[in-house]
Parts: structure tokens; sequence; C-alpha cells
């Protein structure tokens, strides 16, 4: 990390005018980093898109609602096993990163196949916990709780549907192609795999700060404030 | 997606220490370069009408599509300023501006000129259409979604502009959209004028999304060889810093209109608080119209750097080209580009000394907002130091650039008055602070828009703009802006309030009548002046003085392209190789008095910048 930060800190001290600077820069390839475009795309989304979340949760520590009622919430539900089914679409995109670098063309392929279904387990899991939410009497509008929660979860849900829609061109790809036209793909899968690492740690974030620790942090919000 | 770096092939030895370490290589050929390493982009050549000049890829199109769409809104703006002005300096002139009218012009005007006129023209206009020429790229490295990311924003002016025709009107909640009166019966347009408003600003976020994305990884990833960050025209810092505010900014408006949206449709109540109107006890209770202003301004205060952050590159640019001297400082611009886009991340609050915050909190906002202005007065110094003792053209471009120094300075002095919590308290909600931030985002940057239309206009056309004309356009915009904003802040030292309709017989009356008046009457004459510029625009697409090659004497790569205007892809058949800054004017030793950057050194074997 500190020599990332050498790196950038030194590029701004350059003398570009200065003789011997020019013979330096003159070797320059023109790139900044050393990651493909795709990769980079993911990490100025990941940058964009932490942001929307943490506005998101700040919005809601900051009004920190008045006798919440959370108590369905606290029985045991769906919550816990889509973050078990999120967890292993993680670790299958693992393992398609690992088979890319064996080039195990089918293991790829089949992989790949799984992160997506479990992906879509995931979606239609939420949709369903939605639906369980409402039929409880809690929907988006009941306390500012939940209308948090809604919209975390749906905006989360948007981002993998986003994600589903490359992996979709990302997988239409690879289903047909040869060996080599798979690794000709890798920048894109591992580009993937990195979204959806991030989206596990905004799920986990979520889901500790807004579930499963959520009265100890609205009790420390309020103690804060006060 | 085109894919370009092979990884497997090229170790990535050093080039500059902006890069992983290594040797720097050793050579006696002066002009050596390292051969390319970087395949070719891929490019998707249009053949039709449609996909040449509608759903077109190339970052030049995009770019003046942009343009076009943004001067098109900001036409719009304009008329309604006009609107406003004529019943500030004429009450009751014109029977059909009623208070609400006139509320909802006061707020189209501002989210018009703000977000879809300035923040499009700079970012989406000129990015789109430099950055690639300046970096020495083919296009951006995502073209489709770069197309993608203007019909998105085609789309959210339509919205935009279509809730003018809805029933209710526009919104008319004043540019802030503060709930809650911004989503409830009795204001103007609360009803479906405000969801439109919502979902056009959500709309752009998300098309601006796209774009930024290609700005920031074309910057960094794509550029030519010999390129180093430091080689940059300012032009590409400015822009390219705006971008990542832009893109650490923006989710905070989306978040608020998502937010607000619901509020409004779904009666949730993320910033609505418990109310009785009208006797009834409404659905709402819980939310925080505060929450609403810390998001808004998160995202508000930054847009004030996006749209300045491009205008202090490319001015720095202009005047460099128009002086013909280096830019004094070249670092120091860089690090206070960067600096101030750091900063304005911790000055927002300053919007909202009156909302009844904590007195630390304000003493930490005016404390930061104080420390922004030193790099700002930095980068003021160093233009004027360029100028000085400097070769001036004192063409139209070098008049639009003075123009924007006398104004900018003048909009951020009084912007240290309003950044300290007890000036601001007695001045907030006054005509002063309407004078200060149109001269300081609303002039000034367009100061600089102006300046760069005259000075790329041969470059986007092969022609130049009428010298003559573009005097007038400068001299009747700059005088007549002046003849608006100035007295602007004498109203606010007397008290005048903002966005009140009319005036009535208030104790203000007859010491603002008559300034009101002249303001109007300047404002019309201003305003109608800028057609003296699209006339120059137009006759001179045509008729305009054939510009030819580098008709400036510029040395950025821009310039330097195999045709002019350039072509889809931008260079022949090699991209350039970069051998130097971009300022390299006046050189002792060198014959001309400009070195372009793909002059290699054995060109110019006696040229010698001097130690800096």
């Amino acid at each position: 990390m500190s020599k990332f930060f050498k790196n950038l800190f030194g590029a701004l001290s350059d003398k570009p005018w200065d003789k011997e600077q020019m013979a330096i820069d003159n070797y320059h390839q023109g790139k900044t980093f050393d990651i493909s475009n795709q990769t980079s795309a993911v990490i100025v989304i990941f940058g964009v898109s932490t942001v929307l979340f943490s506005l998101v949760v700040t919005g809601y520590l900051y009004s920190v609602p008045v006798g919440q009622d959370t108590s369905y919430l606290l029985k045991p539900n769906l919550l816990w096993l889509n973050t078990l089914v999120l967890l292993f679409v993680t670790y299958f995109f693992n393992k398609v990163t690992k088979s890319l670098k064996k080039n195990n063309t089918d293991n790829v392929k089949n992989n790949l196949i799984i992160v997506g279904f479990l992906s879509y387990v995931f979606l239609f899991g939420q949709l369903f916990f939605w639906l369980q939410l409402m039929k409880s009497g809690n929907y988006v509008s009941t306390n500012n709780y939940f209308s948090s929660f809604y919209i975390f979860t749906a905006l989360h849900g948007l981002h993998l549907l986003g994600g589903l829609f490359f992996w979709g061109i990302v997988f239409s790809k690879v289903r047909k192609a040869e060996q080599t036209q798979i690794i000709s793909q890798k920048k894109s899968i591992e580009a993937l795999s990195l979204y959806w690492t991030f989206l596990l740690i905004v799920w986990v974030m979520f889901f500790l700060i807004m579930y499963v620790f959520n009265d100890t942090v609205v009790a420390w919000c309020r103690a804060l404030l006060s | 997606m085109p894919d370009e770096y092979n990884q497997k092939n090229t170790p990535l030895e050093a080039q500059s220490s902006e890069t992983m370490s290594g040797s720097s290589g050793s050579t006696t050929d002066i002009d050596y370069v390292r051969p390319a390493e970087v395949p070719e982009q891929d490019l998707y050549h249009g053949h039709s009408f449609i996909t040449k000049w509608v759903f077109c890829q190339d970052a030049k199109v995009i770019g003046i599509q942009y343009f076009l769409t943004a001067v098109f809104t900001g036409i719009v703006g304009l008329i309604l300023s006009w609107l406003m002005r004529l019943q500030l300096g004429f009450p009751e002139l014109v029977p059909f501006i009623t208070a609400e009218h006139y509320y909802q012009f006061v707020t189209m005007h501002g989210m018009i000129m703000i977000v879809y006129f300035l923040t499009a023209l700079f970012l989406g206009g000129f990015g789109n259409y430099l950055v690639p020429l300046m970096v020495g790229a083919r296009d951006m490295v995502f073209p489709y979604v770069n197309m993608v990311s203007f019909w998105m924003f085609f789309i959210a002016v339509c919205v935009l502009m279509a809730s003018f025709f809805v029933p209710g009107g526009p919104t008319g909640a004043g540019w802030t959209l503060y709930p809650p009166q911004a989503i409830l019966p009795g204001s103007p347009g609360s009803g479906i004028g405000i969801i439109l408003m919502l979902v056009s600003l959500s709309l752009f976020v998300i098309g601006f999304t796209m774009g930024g994305l290609n700005y920031l990884i074309t910057i960094l990833q794509a550029r030519t060889r010999g390129m180093t960050l430091m080689r940059m025209p300012l032009t590409i810092w400015g822009i390219f810093t705006a971008t990542a505010l832009a893109m650490l900014a923006f989710p905070a408006l989306l978040v608020s209109c998502i937010m607000m949206t619901l509020d409004k449709v779904l009666e949730t109540s993320f910033f609505m608080p418990a109310i009785i109107q009208a006797g009834e006890v409404l659905d709402y209770g819980g939310g925080s119209p505060v929450l609403f202003q810390h998001l808004f301004w998160f995202f508000g205060h930054p847009e004030v750097y996006i749209v300045a952050l491009p205008a202090f590159g490319i001015v720095s640019d202009l005047i460099s080209v128009h002086a013909r001297k280096n830019i004094f400082g070249y670092r120091m611009m860089v690090w206070a580009i960067v600096g101030i886009g750091a900063l304005s991340f911790f000055v927002w609050a300053h919007h909202m000394y009156v909302s009844g915050m904590n007195p630390w909190f304000g003493f930490f906002f005016a404390t930061t907002t104080l420390i922004i202005a030193v790099p700002t007065a930095l980068k003021v110094y160093n233009w004027i130091i360029t100028l000085f003792k400097a070769n001036i053209r004192m063409n139209t471009v070098m008049l639009f650039c003075l123009g924007f120094i006398v104004t900018f300075v003048n909009g951020g002095i009084t912007g240290i008055f309003l950044g300290n919590v007890a000036v601001d308290i007695p001045l907030s909600d006054t005509y002063f602070v309407i004078a200060h931030f149109h001269m300081v985002m609303g002039i000034a940057p367009l100061m600089v828009i102006m300046g760069a239309v005259y000075h790329w206009f041969p470059l986007v056309t092969g022609r130049m703009l009428n010298e003559r004309l573009g005097k007038w356009h400068f001299w009747f915009t700059f005088l007549g802006a002046y003849s608006i904003y100035f007295p602007m802040h004498y109203l606010g030292f007397i008290g005048v309030p903002r966005r009140y309709f009319e005036m009535y017989d208030s104790p203000y009356v007859t010491s603002a009548t008559g300034l009101n008046e002249f303001i109007t009457v300047a404002a019309l004459i201003v305003g109608i002046s800028q057609f003296i510029f699209i006339y120059n625009i137009i006759t001179s697409l045509k008729m305009g003085k054939p510009a030819g090659k580098n008709p400036w004497k510029a040395n950025s790569l821009e310039w330097l392209t195999h045709e002019v205007p350039p072509t889809h892809g931008n260079w022949g058949e090699n991209l350039p190789v970069v051998h130097r800054w971009p300022y390299d004017f006046n050189v002792p030793g060198a014959k001309e008095d400009y070195i372009t950057q793909t002059t290699a050194p054995s060109e110019v074997l006696g040229a010698e910048v001097e130690k800096t």
C-alpha cells in the first residue's frame, strides 16, 4: 500500500520539463496501473457504489427510528440462508478463477453456470423474503427501518442484476468457446469475480449493521447523538 | 470490450515514478521510445447516417451531441431567467407570470443551468471531445457505454422538459428541492412535476456514471506512449478530477432522489417529520428534512467544483497558448486541482449555516471553507504570473480568459465573506448570495466555455470564428454580466431577500426599484447578445476562414491529428508518441515559439527549457 502511495505522490512530484525526467518519461507506456480495463471499470464502480450504499446506511443511522418494531426480523429467517447462498456464489467464483489459471475449460464453464444459478437463487430468495415481510405487515412505509431495509436490498439486488447482465454476455461467449477463446475472456471473468466479491462485502456490511447487530449499532448511535 | 493489454508478454518495466519501479533504460538515442506493447483498440465504424451521427460510438460525435443538447437546455434556462427578471424589474407587467410560475421558473432555471447545462457541457461535451484526443487515444475505452451515457442524458433532458407540460407544471420548490414542501400540496408542481424532476435527475446520474467511467479509465489507462500523468495538459487534469468528484458526489443526489420519490409515491418518511396539513394529520412521521439537506449538499458542494475544475484546467491551457508562455507552476496547478477536489467533500455544510446546526459544526465548516480558498487563490496567482511579461495575443479567447479571472476573483472574494458563519447569517437568502454564486460558478465558467469554443471551434469544424463578432460578444457579455450581478451585491447588503416573487410595498422598494429595473434591462441585453455568438457559429460553419492545421500554434496532441477536423479513430495509422509536456512555448534556442508534444528531441537540439 505504501508503495502505491509512493508511486502516486511520486508521480505528482515529477518535473516534466526537466531533461533527466524527460528521458525517463519517454519510456512510459501510457498505462498508470497494471490492470485490465475491465478490472479498472469494476474498481471505479466499486467506489461509486460504496458511496451509494454508505449513504443509505448513513441516512438510516442519521434518523435512528424511535421505537422501531423489528421483532419480526429477529426470528430466524431467510436472510441467513440468502447470506449463505451469496457466500457460496463467491466460493464458486473463486473456483472459476482458479480453473482459469489452470486452463481447465470445463471447470470454468460448469462453475460459471453454478455462479449464475446461485445468484438467481439469491435474488428469488430476496423477493420471497420481501413477500414474507409484507405478509407480516411490514411495508416500505411502515417505519424508517423497513424503508431503509427495502431500499438497501433493492439497490443491492439491482447491482446483482447488472452483474448478471454482464455474466450473461460473458457466459454466452464462454459456453460455445474453445479453450483458447476462453482465455480471451479471462479479464472479463476476473473482473466479474471482483464485482461479485464487492457485492458480498456490501451484503455482509448490511447484514451486520442492519440485521445482526442492528440494536447495538442503534444504541451506539443514540449514545453518540446524545 | 476491447482487450488491450497482454500481461503475459509485457512485463511492465518502469517508465516514470508513476508506475512500478524498474530500470529507466539507458540509450544513447535521444529520440528512443519504447515499441508499442498495447494492441490497437477495435473500433466500431458506423456506415449509415444513424450509426454515424445518431447512435454513434465516436467520442467526438458524442461530445458534440452532449454540447448541443446542453446548449439547448441552457437556452431554455436563459429564457426562464428573462421571465424571472421581467417580474422582478417590472412586477406584474407580464400577466401570466404568477407567483407559482415564478417559483417554477426559479427552480427550473437553477437545476437546468447547474446540472443539465454546465455539468453536461464541461464533462459530457468538452470531456468527450478532448479526453481521447489530448491523451493520444483512438477513442474512449468503452465506446458503447459512452454512447448509452449520452442517450441516458438525452432521455433525462426529455423527462425534465416534459414536466413543463404536465398538470400542475414543473416543480417550484427551488433548485434545492428541500422537503417537506417540495412534495406537499401547496408548492407548485408538487404532483407529477416533482416526480419527473427526481426521475430525470436519477437518469442523469446513471448516465453520467457511464460517461465518467470512460473518462477516468481512458485518462488513467489508455494514454499514448510517453504521456505520463505529469505530461497531461491541465484541461485533462481538471476533467479527470472533476469526474472523480462527480462519481463520488452524484450517488448522494441519486440516494436523495430515490428516497424523496419513495416519500412522494409510497409515503415512506425518509425526509418527512410528522406533519399536520390543514388540520389533517398526514401519514408521515419520523423522518428528517435536515438529512435531505446534508445529502443534497454533500452532492451540491462538490458540484460547484465539478463545474469549476474543468474550467480551471481549460483556462490554464488557453492562457498558456494565447500568452505564448508555459503555465507558471504546472505542478502547483495540478496539486491545487487535486487538493481542491479532495477538500470539496469537507465543506458542504457551509450551505446550511441557518439550518440550526451546532456552532462547533459551523466553526469546522467555516474553517475548511477558508482553507479551500488557499489552493484556489494559488491558481489565480499562477494565471496572473503566467500572463506577466508574456507575449499576449489579445484575441477573443484571451479576452474571455481575462474576463474569467476578473469574474472569478470577484465571486471568490464574496465567497470568503459568505464562508464565515457570522457574516453569512445576515447575508443568507439575500441577493448577495445570488450575486456571489452567479459570479463564481455562473459567469466565470461561462467565460471559459465561450473562450474554449472560440479556441477549439477551428479543430471541430476546420473553420475560424469571426473575431470581430467575437469581441462584440465578449464585451456585451462581460460588461452586461457585471451590470447584472454587481448591483445585486448592494441589493443583498440592504437586505433584499432572494426567492421573493414581489416586494409589494416593503421598505426595500424605494431603494431597490431602480436597480431592479436596470438589472432586468441588462439581463435582456446580455441574453440577446448571446445570439451574436450563435449567429457567429452558424455563419462560420459555412463561411468562416479555413483554419488549417494548428491555427493557434498550440502544443497539445488534439491539434496534431492527420486530418482537421479529426476523423473517427483520431490518428492515422500510428498513434502519436509524446516526447514532452504541452507547455514548451518560447523555449530559448528553439526556432519557433512552440514545440509540439510530438516533436522529438533531435528536431530541437539547441532548445533547452530553463530550470524552474
